[in-house]
């Protein structure tokens, strides 16, 4: 029985991989991620200058729905400085993902080329913080900017390019079309619903920002369901990965049964000690592949559309 | 029913029922917890969130029949629209967060903190008085004046009273013997036989300077200190912007009391800390 599995050219020694935005803002905890025995790491958002994101409170947990709620608005080092966290990092031989945004396709491109050049595995193009401030839904949610930025990129760099598919559009599948017509490597979905929280008390929205975007496990049904309709349309022309709300081993189980070749994960690597929670999912995973006769990660994707 | 711990979820809102001024720039609060909650533990902390305003991390001076205790130094927007809320006003707060202090016994208990350091260290010093052991606590306190020593007339009754032994000092001798809190420490170590555990919380040069002082001396057996002051945004561990390096570990989970073993695998402690982009920056 074999974890490993493969995203287009990439083999993976498993299927799960560190998702954006939690324990990925230094070397240090990616790394440790990563040493807790995931597959693969993705980095924060990064973008090309330094920005301390919104006034907090910008993220906490809703205990009753096992969720978060956050509105960082893509606080980052920028790309010059947190380069030098990736070099440290790459020379650990991490598999590292880089997620990066920019406000324009200028930006997209200043980030790209000044990484490009570093022995990564992916990008991950961020279009869809739903958190952030400026109203940068307007990548995600437009298949024509997806198209062009996607096509852009794609001519600037060899590394292959996943693209982060935000679930606040009423067709994810046009969405991801478009990003693959321009020419990305593997889809991911997806990001933060979008959401708010009010306090009774004292009648306002408890983010900084207000708006923020909710992961947890409340975002697993839409993620799932997400994941399954870009199976149904793409069927194997293009990788896709899970993400949103794994908090068990089951939940991995269920999004590769949907379509998925690996799993993102993030929150509940952030509230727990990755080191356990890894351990739990690999021990479920491979109870569940000896249950149900599985050999490999491969057999089961897509096991849900027979 | 009374819960072991509050759990970790949106600001729970509290109503401020006490407010005095410590000392210089600081004032105390008494929030009324509106559920049941056996405890926090010394060291622990809260994320305090002013609404409309801001949300930081703040240590726990005390918590007593639902009713936690916290003191704020002012050091920037966010503590001063704390410091303008009056009681009656309501706050929020998540937590309690983070590892506690672990204090041994059979050792002398060596405290000793700067600044808004002291308000985890009331919690622990209440809480080695109430242990049934005889305990000997020693609390090392120093400050720029004498109008900036938090919790002195708390302290100085302590003292008279014979629960603890009180170092005091200032920078400029208007209290106490003149100079840093870190002599009187070193004067004691050099005198004691008893195997010693110094607890520090407060700015991490300083504690910096205590670790390496305290490393010379084999008779300290265990140094525990609260690396807090960093910046923090959730307190669970999602965000890793409290993480130091090289070994990854959160500050808000991890820590935020780190023991001499890990202190030693650190080598942020005392030297680098997070900015909210990320970016490190020397002390």
């Amino acid at each position: 029985m074999s974890l490993a599995t493969k995203i287009g050219s990439l083999t993976l020694r498993n299927p799960m991989i560190l998702a954006s935005g939690v324990l990925g803002t230094s070397y240090s905890t990616l790394k440790r991620a990563y040493e807790a025995g995931l597959g693969a790491v993705v980095t924060k958002s990064i973008g090309i200058n330094p920005s301390s994101g919104n006034t907090n409170p910008s993220i906490f947990a809703l205990n009753e729905i096992r969720s978060v709620i956050s509105s960082i608005g893509l606080a980052n080092p920028g790309f010059q400085v947190f380069r030098e966290d990736l070099e440290k990092l790459l020379e650990s031989s991490v598999p590292t993902i880089v997620s990066i945004f920019g406000e324009s396709m200028e930006e997209f491109k200043e980030v790209l080329n000044g990484l490009t050049d570093l022995p990564i595995q992916a990008f991950e193009l961020n279009f869809s913080c739903s958190s952030s401030k400026k109203d940068r839904a307007q990548i995600s949610t437009d298949p024509d900017l997806v198209f062009e930025i996607v096509k852009e990129l794609r001519t600037n760099t060899t590394v292959p390019l996943w693209v982060k598919l935000t679930p606040n559009v009423s067709n994810i599948v046009e969405i991801a079309s478009s990003a693959v017509r321009g020419g990305c490597d593997a889809l991911v979905a997806v990001d933060t619903l979008k959401a708010m929280v009010i306090d009774i008390q004292t009648k306002q929205p408890i983010l900084g920002n207000k708006r923020g975007g909710l992961s947890g496990a409340a975002l697993k049904p839409v993620g799932i369901r997400s994941v399954y309709d870009l199976y149904e349309h793409f069927d194997e022309e293009i990788p896709i990965i899970g993400v949103g709300g794994i908090y068990r081993g089951e939940d991995i189980i269920e999004y590769l049964l949907a379509g998925a070749t690996a799993v993102e994960i993030g929150t509940s690597l952030g509230v727990a000690y990755p080191e356990n929670m890894v351990r739990f999912f690999q021990m479920k995973v491979k109870k569940y592949m000896e249950e149900h006769k599985f050999s490999s990660i491969s057999e089961i994707t897509g096991g849900a559309h027979k | 029913m009374t819960k072991q711990t509050l759990a970790n979820d949106k600001p729970l809102m509290c109503k401020i029922v006490d407010k005095w001024e410590e000392c210089f720039e600081t004032f105390s609060f008494k929030l009324q917890l509106p559920v049941k909650v056996q405890g926090a533990k010394p060291g622990q902390f809260i994320m305090l969130w002013i609404p409309g305003e801001d949300e930081y991390p703040v240590g726990i001076a005390g918590l007593e029949n639902n009713i936690l205790e916290v003191g704020i130094a002012r050091m920037g927007e966010g503590t001063e629209a704390m410091h303008r809320k009056e009681v009656g006003d309501f706050v929020g707060i998540r937590g309690f967060y983070g590892k506690p202090f672990t204090p041994p016994e059979d050792v002398n208990h060596l405290l000793i903190g700067g600044g808004f350091g002291v308000v985890p260290l009331k919690m622990l010093i209440e809480t080695l008085m109430k242990s049934e052991k005889k305990q000997d606590i020693h609390v090392f306190e120093g400050a720029r004046t004498k109008n900036r020593l938090m919790y002195l007339k708390w302290l100085q009754e302590l003292h008279d009273q014979g629960e603890i032994t009180f170092h005091v000092c200032t920078d400029d001798g208007s209290f106490g013997y003149q100079g840093f809190p870190t002599v009187a420490l070193e004067e004691f170590l050099q005198k004691t036989k008893t195997p010693s555990v110094i607890y520090a919380a407060g700015p991490e040069r300083m504690m910096k300077f205590i670790f390496d002082l305290g490393k010379k001396y084999p008779k300290v057996i265990d140094m525990q200190m609260s690396l807090a002051g960093r910046y923090m945004r959730c307190g669970f561990g999602a965000c890793a912007n409290c993480a130091v390096d090289p070994t990854g570990w959160r500050i808000c989970v991890d820590g935020p009391i780190f023991n001499t073993e890990k202190l030693e695998k650190i080598s942020d402690f005392g030297v680098y800390e997070r900015l909210d982009t990320g970016e490190k920056k020397k002390l």
